[in-house]
């Protein structure tokens, strides 16, 4: 319920000069192989933006920087209108989700659906304590918006891989996010799951506002769901309307 | 049964057999504890090269003379930053690491040993270890050691449990990982040092490894894991001291031995080993493996779609044939095939 609140309070506070992530000439190295070249990128509250891009085109990376995982060797990053140098500050830290690359769980990982969703809340809970009502009520409620609720108590690797993944956005879910990171959330789902996971991000995203930025190789995915596309091959390629012929070009140069 | 009733006598009356017995309490208690992250993080070779380390910590100091427990625990500290950093670092892959580190410090503690000319009954001790031959400097070491161990692994759970789980997530969720992951790895040789008096340095890895393996075959809850593996771990550590003591083995591996075959029947009874033989099964229909709730949910052509293939809530499947179809299925290509 209190997420229904908190995220409300987002949604009322709206407003279109909002930039939670910005990155001003990011550049990001590893040892001397430059990955990505002076990115200028801002993203508002609210937004539902796709990232595509080739194979090692920086996507990944791009997601890394922006989550504090991958130090740039140049340029300036602002998160909720603050300046990052070094390391995240925890209040920041709690508004942002990540949901990594899908790797399928091993079956016999010792961990129930609702205990990886319980997971999502270990930063808030803290360190040498237990879960409060409070937690498992977000858990439960988490677990009720990606439709999962009725296998809180199932293994989680005797889910199949769409379950999986709705399992991990209900984790993501759990903190109350302001915004949703998403590494290839439907790479290996099949047509009907991918539409199914997209759908709940959609309603997320207008029910609750959380900002979503996902990284996505299907165009078709791309063109029915999300407002703004961005098209990246190590440095910006294009930034805007994934309806636009524009962006048909520039995904045809790349590509080929 | 004169050794039998020679055991509990010793143990009421004895301080050196209490010692035995309580060094084995708390040794299965906190060797399963921490074994369980051990395990889960995929730890366990780098945990093996810093028991190497640790023994050739011991010839060191038997060499030169000095209380073997200090330089243990020095060389065991070291050993598990080194591994921690190139294992961080990702200088090269760690199963070259533990090649490498591993037969070098298994050099060093032989050339130590060579150097000390005569054969000393003390190399013998560290090599094979004797529980009932634990010093009281030692045995104060290894309580207020193995107590610290475990509070913290027990208070620290929650973001050991998120590490293992998966890194990055842990990592923008705020937890320290990088820490965490030292701290583990100086626990765990703090843990190893501290025992290898007691279990022996070629043994005392099982008492970390065998109990958490033992205990991953039989629950899907963190909880229950821990419960179990240090379960296992007393069960076998007392055991293995009553056992040795009745038949006149050696301690460390009679304890050995014994939690590899609470392993070996935890494997062949695990539920999840059994269940792993329905999970893989695959739909009659569209070949797919059918698991979790299973409308074949991964195969959305599937024509079985409406034949409920389920599992019930234990997880086991309820086959298809026990369950009467919804509505009858519309026929595949191969299955119209098969009839010709």
């Amino acid at each position: 319920m209190q997420l229904k609140q908190e995220s409300n309070n987002l949604t009322s506070n709206r407003d279109h000069s909002d930039v939670i992530v910005c990155l001003k000439d990011v550049s990001v190295a590893y040892g001397k192989n430059i990955a990505l070249y002076k990115i200028n990128l801002d993203i508002e509250k609210g937004e539902f933006i796709g990232i595509v891009g080739p194979n090692g085109s920086g996507k990944t990376t791009l997601l890394k920087t922006v989550l504090g995982l991958i130090k740039p060797i140049q340029g300036n990053i602002r998160l909720f209108n603050q300046n990052i140098d070094g390391k995240i500050p925890r209040e920041i830290k709690n508004k942002i989700s990540y949901i990594p690359q899908f790797t399928p769980f091993d079956k016999n990982f010792p961990a129930l659906v609702e205990d990886v969703v319980m997971m999502g809340r270990y930063n808030k809970i803290g360190m040498f304590r237990v879960p409060s009502k409070e937690d498992r009520e977000r858990v439960k409620h988490a677990l009720e918006l990606v439709k999962m609720d009725n296998m809180a108590h199932r293994p989680i690797g005797h889910l199949s891989g769409g379950q999986q993944q709705k399992v991990m956005i209900a984790q993501a879910l759990a903190t109350s996010p302001s915004i949703l990171l998403l590494d290839e959330p439907t790479s290996a789902l099949d047509f009907k799951m991918t539409k199914n996971v997209m759908d709940i991000l959609t309603q997320l995203n207008k029910t609750y506002g959380i900002t979503i930025v996902t990284i996505h190789h299907n165009l078709r995915i791309i063109k029915e769901y999300t407002k703004r596309v961005i098209a990246i091959n190590k440095t910006l390629v294009y930034d805007g309307s994934p309806n636009d012929s524009q962006f048909d070009e520039i995904i045809d140069e790349m590509y080929i | 049964m004169g050794s039998f009733l020679d055991f509990f006598y010793a143990l009421a009356n004895y301080s050196w057999m209490q010692r035995a017995f309580y060094t084995a309490l708390i040794v299965g208690i906190v060797g399963g504890i921490i074994g369980v992250f051990i395990l889960l993080k995929g730890m366990v070779f780098l945990g093996q090269a810093i028991a190497h380390t640790a023994f050739a910590g011991a010839a060191l100091a038997i060499l030169l003379g000095i209380e073997p427990l200090y330089i243990i625990i020095i060389f065991g500290v070291i050993a598990a930053l080194g591994v921690g950093y190139v294992n961080e670092k990702k200088i090269m892959k760690e199963d070259i690491i533990i090649g490498v580190i591993f037969t070098f410090f298994m050099a060093l503690a032989i050339i130590f040993i060579t150097l000390n000319k005569q054969y000393s009954t003390d190399v013998n001790a560290i090599l094979f270890g004797n529980i009932l031959l634990v010093s009281k400097l030692n045995f104060v070491v290894l309580i207020i050691t193995l107590g610290i161990v475990g509070v913290l692994i027990l208070g620290l759970k929650k973001e050991y449990y998120l590490i293992t789980f998966n890194s990055d997530i842990a990592t923008v969720s705020g937890i320290p990982v990088k820490l965490l992951e030292y701290l583990l790895l100086i626990l765990l040789a703090l843990t190893i040092d501290v025992s290898l008096k007691a279990i022996g340095a070629i043994l005392v890895f099982a008492m970390i490894v065998t109990p958490a393996a033992a205990a991953y075959q039989w629950t899907f809850k963190i909880n229950k894991m821990l419960l179990l593996s240090s379960l296992i771990g007393v069960i076998s550590s007392i055991g293995g001291l009553f056992l040795s003591y009745l038949l006149n083995l050696s301690s460390g591996a009679t304890i050995v031995s014994l939690s590899t075959l609470i392993f070996l029947f935890s494997f062949i009874m695990s539920p999840k080993r059994i269940k792993t033989g329905f999970t893989t099964a695959e739909c009659k229909f569209c070949r797919h493996v059918i698991n979790g709730e299973s409308y074949c949910l991964d195969e959305p052509e599937c024509r079985a779609l409406d034949i409920p293939h389920y599992h019930d809530d234990k997880g086991i499947i309820i086959l298809k044939k026990d369950i009467k179809p919804l509505s009858t299925p519309t026929k595949h290509k191969h299955d119209k095939e098969e009839e010709k």
